[in-house]
């Protein structure tokens, strides 16, 4: 016991000199002359190793988790800042009166990693050319872009075809406006760009390496616009899928961080008790994943609203909370999250947990008890990319066999549960994570508007239809006075509670677990994917 | 009754079958032991073993009864095992008999494709079939089936090469019975003893199979398995392990139970034969 306690505190001391992880990975020695300096190399766990890292093209936070760091946005979210939008790139931006445009001044004295001078012909360059054809969000959110005028180096003004809310724009920035360098992408193809991986941005943090299966490696930008940022000399991204290994690996100290949680909800409440160890809920405001039961229209029972009524009021949320999510988590009330202030309606129907109720809505419908107990059976497909959503499918099944409605889960890896959803529709009931991202247009109309091509994921592949629905996603799109685009968002909630064209039954935010070395860690409330220039070791 | 005596005179196949026989019962009568849906909630979740006398054994992170789960997941493994043996045994015997009957170019054929067979590892077979096809629980059996079936097929011929040429088959020959008629009459019964001493390995390996797929989440996780059960109870391996440790002693259990059995078969097979052998000795 003695013994292990003197090579525990010994193994702290040197980690903290950051030079343990040298010894006790297989990473080269690379860092040892930067010791001095007290910035020190922060280690990360990562789960994932997205093929293509760039993230003006792909807009996932697996990818922004690295990427992030290196390419900056023109503005990002943050938890002081007026409106809730901090200066990145862009220093300020004004929408036209009538929606037709929006003017951006870029900040001036920044360069590329590369040496390059950042102007405002690499904004349009991103804008025109990737953001709107090619990024999985900037198709929506810039769909009526018609060009980005460049008056001078430091002014991007973007010209609409439509009228577009500068709310929304606003809201969309931290996500879809990633700045790649216009020199070194232009004239090439830009799918197949190597600066995809070997990533070239103004961001904090340099793209240093990447060794496949193994780690990440980003090194600190000297040149950094931010003053005295960033404070770390290093930031290595460890490559741990197994998500067990992610708790052993922090209290074995081997990595200082964990987001996304990476450690199971189910350990946390042994975790948290671990010295030296802090168990991080904030940074995660701006990223809420909603808990959805995802409808198929298609279906006779379930195009009757009385089923779908019945169905949400068979699901326990207090249940789900308290027990898939271990208290970290909120029950739901619709389409828009409690964390978006902003949109957020709670005036809307509800559906209490009430078996009762919803075994006499059934009968109702004309769906009676079978002699098994059984009223009708149904194919159930929970999404297989977070524990908790596989957990749900397992508590949905019993959910319904409680109100007689007999549930078949299928299995599936991410790909082959896409296909099966988004493509071929073969479901009926699916259970899915949506993102909500600061703005109902970017991701959530997307979810119930009727109208969209097969294939498309997170999106309406339920067959749903209502005009009155669509009407009102399409008038919110082009209101460009905010007050009134809100209340348009208040109606889209009611309709969508109220007809359930999706059944919304709990919200969630990550959490972090990291050393107590970390400082600064939840600074801004999309943290985990934000820059993390100011993050910090203590020495 | 003479087998089952021949079994019970070994020490391990008298412990392997009292221990089958009672895992058969526990398989047969679940649904008494453990009314109602084995995945239905029934407690508040992670309840250790021995804290609440209506689950002896604690429930999971969702509040699953453990027991249940335990003693449905032995229908579920055993089903399986069984299943998966009897597919491909009688697969196995099927082309092995028909490879060493017919000889030539049938044989040559059927061998090779035995051979591809028994160059792909089982397991990877199982997990591409499974992957594609779904994860049902026919699927999973016929998986592991197609993995198992060559070493039977093998050992069949081996045994109908040998047997062919016996006198007893040449007077068959003579007397003009079909050669079908003798390849199911004549042969058959005398090549299948040793081919079902097989049988122990492929029930055995069958269940780690079929374990080791749900463990990886390809089981149907419609029904209890105890490999999904072990899966599932890793991530709270710190908080919880008997979540894990348990089902994994139930299969620990399963598997050596079927060895011992298969090991009492294979031991009273050959004491049967040297006793066919001394009876014959003196008549011959």
């Amino acid at each position: 016991m003695g013994l292990m306690r003197i090579d525990l505190l010994s193994r702290r001391r040197l980690l903290q000199s950051a030079s343990a992880l040298v010894a006790s990975t297989a990473l080269p020695a690379w860092s040892r002359a930067q010791e001095a300096k007290g910035g020190g190399r922060l280690v990360v766990a990562a789960d994932s190793e997205p093929k293509n890292l760039n993230p003006a093209i792909v807009a996932s936070n697996g990818v922004f988790f690295i990427a992030s760091k290196v390419v900056e946005p023109l503005a990002e979210a943050s938890y002081t800042a007026p409106g809730g939008l901090a200066p990145r790139l862009a220093t300020a931006w004004d929408g036209s009166v009538d929606g037709l445009s929006v003017t951006f001044r870029l900040r001036d004295g920044v360069k590329w990693h590369d040496g390059k001078d950042f102007t405002s012909a690499d904004v349009a360059y991103s804008a025109m050319n990737v953001w709107k054809p090619l990024q999985n969000l900037g198709r929506v959110v810039f769909a009526n872009l018609l060009a980005v005028d460049t008056p001078d180096p430091l002014t991007a003004v973007f010209r609409f075809s439509k009228p577009t809310p500068l709310q929304l724009i606003r809201n969309a920035l931290p996500a879809v406006s990633s700045v790649i360098p216009k020199h070194v992408f232009e004239g090439t193809d830009i799918a197949k760009n190597p600066a995809n991986l070997n990533l070239v941005g103004t961001g904090p943090f340099r793209f240093a390496e990447y060794r496949p299966g193994e780690y990440y490696r980003l090194t600190r930008n000297a040149d950094y616009w931010g003053k005295d940022e960033p404070k770390l000399d290093e930031i290595i991204y460890r490559i741990l899928p197994d998500r067990a290994g992610a708790a052993a690996a922090l209290e074995a100290e081997e990595i200082h961080l964990a987001a996304f949680s990476a450690v199971p909800l189910s350990d946390l409440d042994r975790i948290s008790k671990v010295p030296g160890i802090q168990v991080v809920t904030k940074g995660y405001e701006a990223l809420t994943y909603q808990l959805v039961v995802e409808i198929n229209h298609r279906r006779k029972e379930l195009s009757d609203l009385k089923v779908r009524q019945a169905i949400a009021h068979a699901i326990n949320r207090k249940f789900v909370i308290d027990t898939i999510f271990v208290g970290y988590a909120t029950a739901s009330t619709g389409p828009v999250p409690k964390n978006a202030p902003e949109f957020y309606d709670p005036e809307v129907a509800s559906y209490p947990f009430d078996t009762r109720k919803a075994n006499a809505l059934l009968d109702e419908a004309g769906y009676p008890k079978g002699t098994d107990g059984v009223r009708f059976s149904l194919k159930l497909r929970p999404a297989p990319y977070f524990n908790e959503t596989k957990q749900f499918g397992y508590y949905l099944r019993q959910a319904l066999a409680a109100i007689g409605i007999e549930a078949t889960l299928g299995n599936a890896d991410a790909a082959a549960h896409q296909v099966a959803v988004y493509t071929d529709h073969d479901f009926d009931l699916a259970v899915g994570p949506p993102v909500f991202r600061g703005d109902p247009a970017i991701s959530t109309t997307i979810l119930v508007q009727s109208g969209l091509p097969s294939g498309v994921p997170f999106s309406n592949q339920g067959g749903y239809e209502n005009k009155a629905l669509d009407s009102v996603i399409a008038k919110a799109a082009e209101t460009i006075d905010a007050e009134a685009r809100t209340e348009f968002y208040r109606q889209f909630q009611k309709i969508v509670a109220a007809d359930l064209p999706l059944i919304n039954v709990a919200e969630w935010g990550f959490i972090t677990v990291a050393r107590d070395t970390v400082l600064n860690v939840p600074d801004n409330p999309r943290w985990a994917v934000s820059n993390w220039a100011d993050t910090a070791l203590r020495s | 009754m003479r087998p089952v005596r021949l079994i019970f005179g070994t020490t391990e196949g008298a412990i392997g079958a009292v221990l089958l026989s009672l895992l058969v019962l526990i398989a047969l009568f679940a649904p008494v032991l453990s009314p109602g849906d084995p995945l239905d909630i029934a407690g508040p979740p992670l309840l250790h073993p021995f804290s609440m006398a209506r689950l002896p054994l604690g429930t999971d992170s969702l509040g699953r009864d453990v027991l249940a789960g335990i003693i449905h997941g032995t229908r579920t493994s055993l089903t399986v095992g069984l299943a998966a043996a009897f597919a491909a045994i009688a697969l196995g015997v099927c082309i092995g008999l028909a490879a060493g009957f017919s000889g030539g170019l049938v044989d040559e054929a059927l061998m090779r494709v035995v051979d591809a067979f028994q160059i792909l590892p089982g397991f990877l077979l199982a997990l591409a079939l499974v992957s594609v096809a779904g994860a049902s629980l026919p699927v999973v059996v016929l998986a592991i089936a197609l993995g198992a079936w060559a070493a039977p097929a093998r050992l069949m011929r081996a045994q109908v090469l040998s047997i062919r040429e016996r006198d007893y088959v040449a007077a068959a020959r003579v007397t003009g019975m079909h050669p079908l008629e003798i390849a199911v009459k004549e042969i058959l019964p005398n090549a299948l003893p040793p081919v079902l001493t097989l049988a122990a390995v492929i029930v055995a390996a069958a269940i780690l199979t079929e374990s080791a797929l749900s463990f990886l989440g390809l089981g149907d996780p419609n029904i209890v398995t105890w490999g999904t059960m072990i899966a599932e109870g890793r991530n709270v391996l710190r908080s919880a392990p008997f979540l894990s440790v348990l089902p994994g002693l139930a299969l620990v259990v399963t598997v050596i139970t079927v060895y011992l059995v298969g090991e009492g078969v294979t031991q009273a097979l050959a004491e049967g034969k040297a006793g066919q052998v001394d009876r014959q000795g003196p008549t011959a």
